[in-house]
């Protein structure tokens, strides 16, 4: 008897030292490795510059490696959060500009201010991605990249519809979608232009070109705007247009299925997305696929476009804040920027840009209110359940536009 | 002398009698002590932590200062006075009534036809619902994904080539009731293997005798398993039962992957997607334990009935 409670206690103390050396590890191991969270764009789009970034950090810090970690939009947040209460994050985070402010707002990020002038191009950071990373005049985000809407179509389906030249109109766009929905009926569930139906950076394009917004702030309160007449005109717009262009699913999102996945099949003539899109037309449409600005319903104007992008920041978390800092400069250098835009995205600077159609429908752009709270309008899928209701019929333009209004209006000024 | 040798032993003999009466009383409880803790620790720990944190205001500012602000039942106050709860509490009773009634009744099908079927069959069918058994949810999710996929899923396209009507591009997703009947066909076909096994071990302990003895006297099938058969599976059954409504009452793999983040939004909530979006995409902790707390009582309140029954059917057995 004794001896099987000896044997007990002994196996409770080694289980206990288990547990304890456990727990210690991680921090152990951390030294000598800097934890990089990237989204998968990177990893889908361009791991060959992240591999030289790498590369030259590693150069100048012989002996630490660094690990990559590729995130997705989706659940990022929630992993990010999950290591901000319990350690084990990452030294540097990629975020979403419309993510970084409710972030930056919690201190969550270090401050880079200091270090700001030892970035390459610094000082010709583009203002919308800069602003993005500012917050009470400190900088907690370096801009990455950026990423405008365009057109991405194939030529050959274009010709054989008689299309001759390029739409310059909303107009003209959608009788050229009915040229190409004719040209394109023997294949079943063909696209003109295969928009998902809850794509809600496209449709939001349409509001503010008619001169809507998504949200206004008056007296230090934010409104929902959508329920405007001008908004009104743009949703009423997005529907015409979608209606002409798309056989997606109504209540689709633009990841499920992504887009390029349809027009490699050959089942959309054109699709509408980040200019890295043409990364993945499949090798038979390569040559014949080209890209466009989206015309705007004022004749030989671009329709504004959601400008996206990203900001690396190094969260307070990090213990090797230096060196985090120190990576981010070798992957936001000139010649990452460089190899960034030829792969279809905007450069982090102005002195960098060049005149191809992403930063040419760069020039009318909109971004999304700089409410602390926006990601949670993002997050709640109010508008993406706004454009459902509205092209499924379930609700007309007026009535959810109005109530995704209240919505924002109560989401913005939450505690 | 001899009376002093005499009361040396006789006190010596009682302590060591005393001695090994306390350490015989100990050991069991030394034994379970590390069960004991780490119950404690696993469970207790949590419960207690959940309860602080329900208290307090909580956001991702305070989850980085690792400290948060007492506000007393301020949390519970906003629960229950927010209508999108009382919904979501609603749906979600439906819900779970449709899912369990759905996967104990398919559930004893399956079982009550194991009994009556060959042994080939039988190993047959038992493969079969181990298989479904054994398949992780979120994979089991994704088939089910494929399978009635808007572009090209399985479903649409057989349904179509049966003439049951045109399901080219049919959005199985488009309402809330699609949406949500489709987790149930979900949830019911990965339930039934654990309830048709579990109440098929039950059937197997039915006497064949009182089964023929009703037949004998001329009872029907279904009067015979409802006056028979269901008296003695009835334990098991509860069991089962009161299992699925924890499982079906807080369930959240299945609605939020087949769903989708992106299609989630307070008309279609479930009760654990509510306790996700409020608690942590919008990092409101204190909240979010709030509504767990709250889950917690509702549960329990709702097994009460049947723990109750299970202890009577117990003590009459």
């Amino acid at each position: 008897m004794r001896l099987r409670v000896i044997a007990t206690a002994a196996v409770a103390l080694v289980l206990g030292v288990v547990a304890a050396t456990a727990s210690a590890s991680p921090q152990r191991a951390a030294a000598g490795k800097l934890t990089v969270w990237l989204q998968v764009d990177a990893q889908s789009g361009w791991p060959d510059i992240v591999a030289a970034a790498n590369q030259q950090f590693q150069k100048d810090h012989p002996g630490v490696n660094v690990d990559v970690q590729y995130q997705n939009w989706g659940d990022h947040l929630q992993k990010f959060d999950a290591t901000l209460a319990g350690g084990n994050g990452p030294d540097v985070i990629e975020m979403g500009n419309t993510e970084m402010t409710k972030y930056m707002a919690a201190g969550a990020f270090a401050d880079l201010t200091p270090q700001k002038g030892t970035f390459d191009n610094s000082a010709n950071w583009l203002s919308g991605l800069a602003k993005s990373g500012t917050y009470g005049g400190h900088v907690y985000g370096v801009p990455y990249y950026a990423g405008s809407r365009v057109v991405t179509y194939r030529k050959d389906v274009f010709a054989k519809a008689g299309i001759k030249a390029l739409p310059s109109s909303l107009a003209q766009f959608i009788v050229d979608n009915k040229k190409l929905a004719v040209s394109n009926r023997s294949t079943k569930g063909f696209s003109p232009v295969y928009i998902a139906g809850t794509d809600w950076y496209f449709a939001m394009s349409f509001v503010y070109d008619y001169g809507g917004a998504i949200a206004r702030t008056h007296a230090g309160k934010w409104y929902g705007a959508l329920d405007s007449p001008q908004a009104l005109a743009g949703l009423n717009a997005y529907k015409r247009f979608w209606m002409s262009a798309s056989k997606a699913s109504k209540t689709s999102d633009e990841a499920h299925p992504a887009p390029y996945d349809i027009y490699s099949q050959g089942g959309a003539g054109a699709i509408i997305g980040p200019g890295w899109y043409s990364c993945c037309v499949g090798n038979k449409y390569k040559a014949t696929t080209a890209q466009f600005v989206m015309p705007s319903h004022t004749p030989n104007k671009p329709m504004p476009g959601f400008l996206g992008g990203s900001d690396l920041a190094v969260p307070v978390t990090s213990s090797q804040k230096a060196l985090a800092a120190d990576w981010i400069k070798d992957f936001t250098d000139t010649s990452s920027e460089k190899a960034l835009q030829a792969k279809g995205n905007i450069p982090n600077a102005t002195n960098l840009l060049g005149t191809s159609v992403n930063e040419r429908a760069a020039a009318r752009s909109w971004f999304v209110p700089a409410a602390k709270h926006w990601v949670d309008v993002e997050n709640g899928n109010i508008l993406r359940n706004m454009l459902a209701q509205i092209l499924t019929g379930k609700l007309t333009v007026r009535q959810a536009a109005a109530s995704a209004s209240d919505n924002i209006t109560s989401v913005l000024n939450g505690a | 002398m001899a009376v002093a040798a005499e009361t040396t032993t006789k006190w010596s003999r009682r302590r060591r009698l005393t001695f090994g009466r306390v350490w015989r009383a100990a050991v069991p409880y030394l034994l379970v002590l590390p069960v004991i803790a780490l119950m404690t620790a696993i469970l207790g720990y949590p419960i207690y932590s959940l309860g602080r944190l329900s208290l307090e205001h909580y956001t991702l500012f305070e989850l980085i200062r690792h400290h948060g602000q007492y506000i007393g039942l301020h949390n519970f106050g906003l629960v229950l006075h927010d209508q999108v709860f009382w919904h979501t509490l609603f749906r979600t009773i439906v819900f779970t009534v449709a899912n369990v009634g759905l996967t104990i009744v398919l559930g004893t099908l399956v079982a009550l036809l194991l009994i009556r079927v060959s042994t080939w069959v039988q190993i047959i069918l038992t493969s079969c619902l181990v298989l479904v058994w054994a398949m992780p949810q979120v994979v089991a999710v994704q088939v089910w994904y494929w399978m009635t996929n808007f572009q090209n899923g399985v479903v649409n396209y057989i349904l179509t080539e049966l003439h049951i009507g045109n399901f080219f591009q049919h959005d199985w997703y488009a309402t809330t009731f699609s949406q949500l009947a489709l987790v149930t066909a979900l949830i019911v076909w990965a339930g039934i293997p654990f309830i048709a096994i579990s109440v098929y071990a039950a059937l197997t302990q039915v006497p064949s005798d009182l089964v023929e003895a009703a037949e004998i006297d001329g009872a029907r099938a279904w009067r015979v398993f409802f006056d028979v058969t269901l008296p003695i599976i009835k334990p098991v059954l509860l069991i089962v039962t009161s299992l699925s409504i924890l499982w079906d009452f807080g369930v959240f793999t299945q609605p939020y992957l087949l769903i989708g983040q992106a299609h989630i939004h307070p008309g279609n909530y479930l009760m654990g997607i509510y306790l996700f979006e409020e608690g942590y995409l919008k990092a409101d902790y204190g909240r979010g334990a709030a509504i767990s707390i709250l889950m917690l009582v509702i549960v329990a309140a709702m097994s009460v009935v049947y723990v109750r029954r299970m202890i009577k059917i117990g003590a009459e057995g």
